[in-house]
């Protein structure tokens, strides 16, 4: 029977390629598709982890609190030993966030002084994602500073100009003077016109001795490969050591919309690919169809010398999913071989700005699971059989006599 | 001898957009196993209606068919399938083999509608080629035949099958006259050797020389029946 639907396929060339060319093209674009939103979304991934880490540790009131002083972590050198002692070979992030007031020489404007205290490899990683000129403040300084390009523009500073900060209301010092040594450039203009950056002890002397807002946990990618259940297994236990003073949150936790967006990618992939599916299946139904009406006195033959109406279905399926199927296994053929040549990275420089303005990875790369292959296939499938539900059911309702007379 | 096929008053009406067409008008008629029968009689004259309703293609609008022992008028389509499947031979006017398959496969055609293992139906299939002079042509396919060698496969596919009965509709009315003289001698040689029983229609004068008994239908009733020596 595959034989015979094999060759029957191939009885009109020119319209089996048509048709076989669609599902192809059809594959190929899903599991392209698939490898993009895939590469998309684990990019997204790393870029939001990278900046804001996998756990976030606040106070356990800091979404409620109105006054910046009920967002503070005030015991933070013990609240960092304990997540060390529980995550080992965690990186972290310790962040002291002030709202403050910015000044030049002439200019002022509000933002969000950020004091941060990081391991090497982190501020190493920091520096070379966003900064633009000069240098990141000395760890421990007190009187250096870098500022968001954009938000050293507004004031009318450059490199090496005074810039001073006032932060009334807070339990340090609450105004002082540094030198700006850094340009940084965010890729979010909303962010780089409002962020100074300062030393960790430079923010607290500043603001709030001894005290943090948040610590970022970035955990260690050469412990394993960082999934949801590992993020989640860390925050159990950070959790667990930390005590009810302050809240664990995953990163998809903290930023519930973003992450909420991630988790609709691959659905929505899945029911887009369905509809262009439905599209190729349209010329797949036209295909078997034709090749129907054209066979009518062939099936009245077949039918008289005695194949069931069942058999005569599944001869019609069989040319259908023959036809699919081997649009398919060229379409998997020509994705594979597209996809394995983006296994470097695929880049757009000139889109590297809009990119990152959005949180989108400037790299992509692309690559398909065995489930999502699985899920073409089965589409294809679908496609095969529903295309010739219609021409079997025909095929299967046809009277010999009178289709042995039938004249096309 | 019981016969192998009998028609009982069988009558057969088509009615297309609500004008009725009688195409059998009563006809009554036994074949004996292993005769080799003709039917003849002009065009209209309800020789294709009568071989599809005995060849449980159709069904009567009354009266009785009969295959061996069995009534087969009252057959739901699937039990009428099965029985064109297991025991009848068809040969059609327009030799309608399948365009794709080698004659060898053709000739299988009706041996893997019923579920015979590859190798077995080959066998049958070549064996029905050979019988017909043609299994040097086993591998080609029916575009590379002529009109009598297409005929030649169509016969062994129904021969393949080792049927009761061999049912032939007009079996030489595409065929040049040395073809179609040919393949009736054929098929009366294979009615000798094998006591294959043979029902064909014909309006071909010369053919009737060739058979046992003759059949005449005109508007749809039989008007002789004769037996030739």
């Amino acid at each position: 029977m595959w034989a015979l639907a094999w060759r029957n396929v191939w009885r009109h060339k020119g319209r089996s390629l048509v048709a076989g060319g669609a599902v192809a093209a059809v594959v190929v674009f899903t599991l392209v598709f698939f490898g993009f939103v895939s590469a998309t979304k684990t990019g997204m991934v790393e870029v939001l982890t990278s900046e804001s880490g996998h756990l976030q540790v606040t106070h356990a009131r800091a979404k409620e609190a109105q006054d910046f002083d009920a967002r503070l972590i005030r015991e933070a050198a013990e609240v960092e030993a304990a997540l060390l002692k529980a995550l080992p070979g965690a990186h972290l992030r310790r962040v002291l966030e002030v709202p403050a007031l910015v000044s030049g020489e002439s200019r002022s404007r509000g933002a969000v002084v950020i004091g941060v205290a990081q391991d090497e490899a982190l501020a190493e990683r920091f520096g070379r994602e966003y900064l633009a000129a000069g240098r990141l403040p000395a760890p421990g300084s007190w009187d250096e500073i870098a500022l968001g390009e954009a938000l050293a523009k507004a004031l009318n500073v450059e490199l090496g100009d005074p810039v001073y900060v006032f932060a009334p209301g807070t339990e340090g010092w609450g105004a002082a003077a540094y030198t700006l040594v850094g340009l940084l450039d965010f890729p979010q203009s909303a962010y780089e016109i409002q962020a100074a950056f300062l030393s960790l002890e430079g923010a607290q002397e500043l603001a709030a001795p001894g005290a943090v807002t948040r610590f970022e946990v970035h955990l260690d990618p050469e412990r394993g490969v960082v999934t949801d259940a590992r993020i989640e297994e860390a925050r159990d236990r950070a959790a667990a050591a930390l005590g009810p003073d302050v809240r664990v949150e995953t990163w998809r936790e903290a930023s519930p919309d973003t992450a909420a967006i991630l988790d609709l990618m691959d659905p929505a992939m899945v029911v887009f690919s369905f509809f262009i599916f439905i599209l190729a299946g349209l010329l797949v139904v036209n295909t078997i169809y034709l090749g129907l009406v054209e066979r009518i006195r062939e099936f009245g033959v077949i039918i008289a010398v005695g194949a069931h109406r069942g058999r005569v279905m599944r001869m019609v399926l069989a040319e259908s999913l023959v036809l699919v199927l081997a649009g398919t296994a060229v379409g998997l053929l020509v994705s594979g071989l597209l996809i394995a040549s983006w296994a470097d990275g695929l880049h757009f420089p000139q889109l590297d700005e809009v990119l990152a303005e959005y949180g989108f990875p400037a790299v992509l790369y692309p690559s398909v699971t065995a489930g999502q292959v699985a899920i073409t296939v089965g589409y294809a499938i679908v496609t095969a059989l529903a295309a010739a539900l219609w021409p079997a059911w025909v095929a299967g309702r046809l009277e010999p006599v009178e289709a042995m007379r039938h004249v096309a | 001898m019981k016969p192998i096929l009998r028609a009982v008053n069988l009558e057969k009406v088509y009615e297309s957009e609500g004008v009725k067409t009688p195409a059998l008008r009563g006809v009554d008629l036994e074949v004996a196993p292993g005769e080799f029968t003709a039917i003849a009689g002009p065009s209209g004259s309800g020789k294709s209606t009568l071989l599809h309703l005995l060849g449980c293609l159709d069904t009567p609008t009354a009266g009785e068919t009969w295959l061996g022992e069995r009534r087969t008028d009252q057959l739901d389509a699937v039990a009428r399938a099965n029985l064109r499947l297991r025991e009848v031979g068809f040969v059609f006017q327009a030799y309608n083999l399948i365009p794709v398959l080698t004659a060898l496969e053709n000739a299988a055609f009706v041996l893997e509608l019923r579920g015979v293992p590859k190798k077995e139906r080959h066998e049958k299939a070549m064996a029905a080629l050979e019988a017909l002079g043609i299994a040097d042509l086993a591998h080609r396919r029916p575009n590379q035949l002529s009109g009598g060698q297409q005929q030649r496969v169509a016969v062994a596919r129904a021969l393949a099958a080792e049927p009761r009965v061999v049912l032939a509709d007009e079996p030489t009315a595409n065929l040049d006259s040395k073809s179609g003289l040919a393949l009736i001698e054929l098929m009366k040689q294979l009615n000798a050797e094998r006591g294959i029983t043979f029902l064909f229609s014909t309006h071909d004068p010369r053919l009737l020389e060739h058979v046992n008994r003759i059949v005449r239908l005109e508007d749809g009733r039989v008007v002789a029946d004769e037996r030739v020596a």
